[in-house]
């Protein structure tokens, strides 16, 4: 287990799942998964705040979701970006980068 | 949308609560399978990788649990989970929860009646009518400030086609009328209307239809009825036939037109209207005079589309004083300036505001009633929580969060609480039954109707729920702030249990409210005795009285003068009898009749009475000066009138005024006599300038007849009515009772606020003393091991007694300490209400608080008996 692995940041996780299912549909591990795999074991997602925050995302409209058979033949519940996602999506991404360079030139300032 | 998705998702999770359960269940499940395959994959045996998805995921089951906590649908499964553990735990100590529900009950049943008794008589639109906040009441201004109920038939037609800001103004005005029977005449309250007073109050006939506009036109050239829907049932069996047929109204005859709705029965809370005719028939069914200039109608008025009430109000004075020119009056103090308009109510003018005034302090009076029970409870609810430590202590150290222990206990709170409001709801019910069928000595059809509505089960639950909020938050978070050890070592406490300072506060706070509500009520009951003992300025013992309406029987003026006339001579010569005579309006009924004088140049405006010759002799009332009326001031002699003596002292200092003379109605009259000043239409006011003249030369066909005796007043009832029908068998059976009994109308306020606040001062003491009583015997209780040990050392038992007497003492006297401030507060808000009373009267003020002490002493007495007398092995023992 990596010891450095990191909470994700308060209020990013809806972010990081509707970019992780503006790929293709998932299941639940599935993007825990993806989200540990592409940070490289800096995120590790909670599976209890994940589920929470579908529950809380499907019924703000921004998630669709389906039980389906797995690629090894288990039921689970599969989740599809709306459109009502889709755009959420860019408006976080644009905020985020907008943080973010923010942030970053305040700590450039401060050096 | 977002708000609908989540109401939609929420409804469903809810109703099916296993199924979304169950998918939460599943995909947790799936989200462990796939972990521990990983794990598996990335070569580890089944068992490790069992444990490290344990360990990496915490426990499925609480995972699971989180997941659920989302979303409000489970704030309200958790809130029924509440309620359902609150049930099971009230019924697993029935008592403790009647005693609260009891106690609750009585509070709120106090101010419920209150309210309901405000709401029927003020706040309830009048019943039947429709869009009644369009509607206003057209009051008139006198030029000296007085606001009266009603103005005149001039007003009211000039008024008419002229407001821009009113759609409609119409007007009514009550009269007797006698509707023929088969057998014998129905007397029945009826309103003279305008055409279009219906249309005005958008009321629809059941049956038939009402006034046309050209009914409103020509003086009695359409005498037309309409009658309400339960006189209908009643006379006529509701049978529609009847409808165009011809009726005797007053003998004469009348086509019945229509049928009132059911609900409808007229628009003057308290009294019932039957029929309703144009006010065009007027001179047939009053035939008076001076109906068209003096003030009769009630005058009301539907606002247009769009228009303010503001704009309405600024219209009339304008359209008045053009109204005062155009009509050429010369007006003294008692003509008219503007018109006032109110919110239409059924109590027409400032009367609503002077009924909502005075049940007002009642509700204040009833909420310290409540107050007091919330502090009760609020102290039962705590000495219960200490006894429930030990159950919240063993739920908090399995898991249970404090705030959701506090909304456990709270939900028990409000449970209870909401079992009181509706017993309160169903004690206001009976105790405004009560209320309804107190006889008022008036002479028309009552309806009260006071029974309370939904509107008032919405107010008992809203305070009863308040009430439990305030004085059950501080119970609920007390036993949420619980230290979990202490209690589960020791759960009986260590022994030296005193009632810690928030139980003394309560205390003293219930016992002190209750001492304001027995001061006050000690305060409204002597002021009701010293009214009963107002020397009103004539005697009414021995004096019976009765009324009479000769022009709802149909009677022109010389036969009602026949009438009158005959009736006296025959009751004159009965045996016992020594006075008979008659007047215009019984004194201490709470009407007045003002009119102008003019005289050496002057104008003033004085309360005049016709009276017949006989009755300032029949009420004792003393002649200071000159002569009184006789049976020759008819109407061919001379105009005379006597005055009383503060209107002698007005005109002339050294009251030379007999002989002196002024215009009256334009007739220039003469003074010939002084009579002493007496009360005349309540007790508390100041004497009024006061002229009476004689019923002969003043005619009016409505007149009370007083006779004096010498005998028993009781039996002489019976013999005037067989004098009566005697003399024309059509009239309906009088009325006869004693003039005390007729009068008592005028103390009927301080008789109510009285009882009232006498019933809720017993109320409020009864629930201190109670709650004094409980809160020492717990306190003994608690203290039993304390009192054993010190009994066994070798205490007096009148030592233990008086230590705890002393507990309960030092509380009682803070309690009337703090208790006589606050009554001296209430005290200056009746003030207006008390009369021949001082606000700070002494012997009201110390007696209360000593029988206060008295009461107190006893409560703290008994349970401190009870400990001395404790066996001290028996105690030591339980523990």
């Amino acid at each position: 287990m990596d010891p450095h692995n990191t909470d994700v940041i308060q209020g990013t996780l809806d972010m990081l799942i509707l970019k992780t299912l503006s790929l293709e549909p998932m299941h639940g591990f599935g993007i825990a998964r993806r989200i540990e795999q592409v940070s490289r074991g800096v995120f590790k997602v909670n599976p209890g705040s994940l589920l929470t925050a579908f529950q809380r995302l499907e019924r703000a409209g921004l998630l669709d979701s389906e039980w389906r058979q797995t690629e090894n033949a288990r039921r689970a519940k599969f989740y599809t970006l709306t459109r009502a996602g889709r755009k959420q999506l860019d408006v976080e991404t644009a905020d985020w980068s907008r943080r973010v360079s923010a942030v970053a030139r305040l700590l450039k300032a401060e050096g | 949308m977002s708000l609908w998705r989540q109401l939609a998702h929420g409804f469903g999770a809810l109703t099916r609560r296993t199924a979304s359960k169950q998918q939460i269940d599943d995909e947790v499940r799936h989200f462990y399978e796939e972990t521990v395959a990983a794990h598996v994959a990335r070569g580890l045996s089944h068992e490790d990788a069992t444990r490290a998805a344990r360990i990496e995921m915490g426990n499925p089951t609480v995972v699971a649990e989180e997941v659920r906590d989302y979303g409000w649908e489970n704030l309200v499964a958790t809130s029924l989970s509440d309620l359902r553990y609150g049930v099971r735990v009230l019924r697993r100590s029935p008592a403790f929860a009647m005693v609260v529900i009891i106690v609750v009950s009585l509070g709120s049943g106090a101010v419920t009646t209150v309210f309901s008794a405000m709401n029927a008589l003020v706040l309830r639109p009048v019943a039947g009518v429709g869009s009644a906040d369009r509607l206003l009441t057209l009051s008139p201004i006198r030029s000296d400030g007085l606001i009266l109920q009603q103005g005149s038939f001039a007003d009211f037609s000039y008024l008419r086609g002229r407001s821009e800001t009113l759609s409609e103004i119409a007007a009514w005005g009550k009269v007797s009328l006698t509707i023929a029977g088969p057998s014998e005449g129905t007397i029945v309250w009826g309103n003279l209307v305008s055409a279009n007073y219906f249309d005005a109050l958008h009321v629809r006939p059941y049956l038939g239809r009402f006034f046309s506009s050209d009914e409103d036109r020509t003086p009695l050239a359409h005498p037309v009825i309409v009658v309400s829907h339960a006189f209908w049932s009643a006379r006529f069996g509701g049978n529609p036939d009847v409808v165009g047929r011809s009726i005797l109204v007053n003998g004469h005859p009348f086509t019945l037109i229509g049928i009132a709705p059911r609900t409808f029965r007229g628009i003057y809370t308290g009294v019932r209207a039957d029929a309703w005719v144009p006010l065009m028939m007027q001179p047939l069914l009053r035939p008076r005079a001076d109906l068209a200039t003096s003030s009769w109608l009630w005058i009301f008025g539907r606002l247009k589309d769009r228009v303010a009430i503001e704009s309405a109000q600024a219209e009339f004075p304008a359209l008045m004083t053009t109204h005062a020119r155009e009509s050429g009056e010369a007006r003294g103090p008692a003509g008219f300036r503007s018109m006032r308009v109110f919110p239409f109510t059924g109590l027409p003018g400032g009367e609503g505001v002077i009924v909502l005034r005075f049940l007002g302090v009642l509700l204040a009076a009833a909420a310290v009633v409540l107050l007091i029970a919330g502090v009760n409870v609020a102290t039962m609810l705590t000495a219960r929580s200490i006894g429930r430590a030990r159950e919240l202590a063993m739920r908090a150290a399995l898991g249970a969060g404090r705030m959701r222990l506090a909304r456990q206990v709270l939900t028990e709170i409000l449970l209870l609480f909401l079992c009181g409001a509706l017993g309160g709801w169903v004690l206001s019910f009976l105790a405004t039954n009560a209320l309804e069928r107190v006889q008022l000595p008036v002479n028309f059809p009552i309806l009260m109707e006071l029974s309370p509505d939904v509107r008032v089960l919405i107010f008992a639950i809203v305070t009863a729920l308040a009430a439990g909020v305030i004085f059950g938050l501080a119970p609920a978070l007390r036993a949420a702030r619980l230290d979990i050890t202490a209690q589960l070592r020791d759960g009986a406490g260590d022994g030296r249990w005193r009632p810690s300072l928030l139980f003394r506060v309560l205390i003293v706070g219930q016992l002190s409210l209750s001492l304001v509500l027995l001061v006050s009520a000690g305060l409204i009951t002597q002021s009701l005795v010293r009214g009963q003992q107002i020397d009103p300025g004539f005697q009414m013992a021995r004096v019976v009285t009765t009324s009479f309406e000769a022009e709802s029987w149909g009677y022109d003026q010389p036969r009602a003068r026949a009438f009158y006339r005959a009736l006296r001579s025959r009751i004159q010569s009965m045996p016992d009898v020594l006075d008979v005579s008659y007047v215009s309006r019984l004194p201490l009924t709470g009407g007045s009749t003002t009119e102008d004088i003019d005289i050496g140049g002057a104008t003033i405006g004085v309360q005049i009475a016709a009276v017949d010759a006989d009755y300032f002799s029949t009420l004792r009332m003393p002649m200071l000066q000159g002569r009184t009326f006789l049976g020759i001031d008819d109407e061919r002699s001379a105009r005379v009138a006597i005055v009383n003596d503060s209107l002698a002292r007005h005109l002339s200092s050294d009251r030379l005024v007999i002989g002196q003379t002024f215009r009256f109605l334009g007739k220039p009259t003469t003074i010939v006599g002084i009579v002493g000043d007496a009360k005349y239409s309540t007790l508390g006011e100041s004497t009024p300038l006061f002229a009476y003249f004689p019923i002969a030369q003043l005619w009016q066909p409505t007149q009370s007849l007083l006779v004096r005796t010498e005998g028993d007043a009781e039996s002489i009832g019976p013999a005037i009515q067989q004098l009566v029908l005697a003399l024309d068998p059509a009239v309906p059976r009088p009325k006869v009772s004693s003039m005390k009994d007729a009068t008592s109308i005028v103390l009927l306020p301080h008789r109510v606020a009285a009882l009232v606040t006498a019933v809720l001062g017993a109320v409020g003491l009864l629930l201190a003393v109670v709650g004094l009583y409980g809160i020492m015997a717990y306190s003994v209780q608690r203290r039993s091991r304390e009192m054993g040990i010190r009994l066994a050392l070798g205490a007096q038992r009148a030592t233990l007694v008086g230590i705890v007497v002393r507990e309960g003492l030092t509380l009682a006297v803070l309690a009337i300490a703090i208790g006589l401030l606050l009554a001296a507060g209430a005290a200056q808000a009746i003030k207006g209400f008390l009369f021949n009373v001082d606000p700070f009267d002494l012997a009201t003020f110390a007696g209360m608080a000593l029988v206060f002490l008295l009461i107190a002493s006893l409560a703290s007495y008994l349970p401190a008996r009870r400990a001395a007398v404790s066996d001290p092995v028996s105690a030591l023992k339980a523990e």
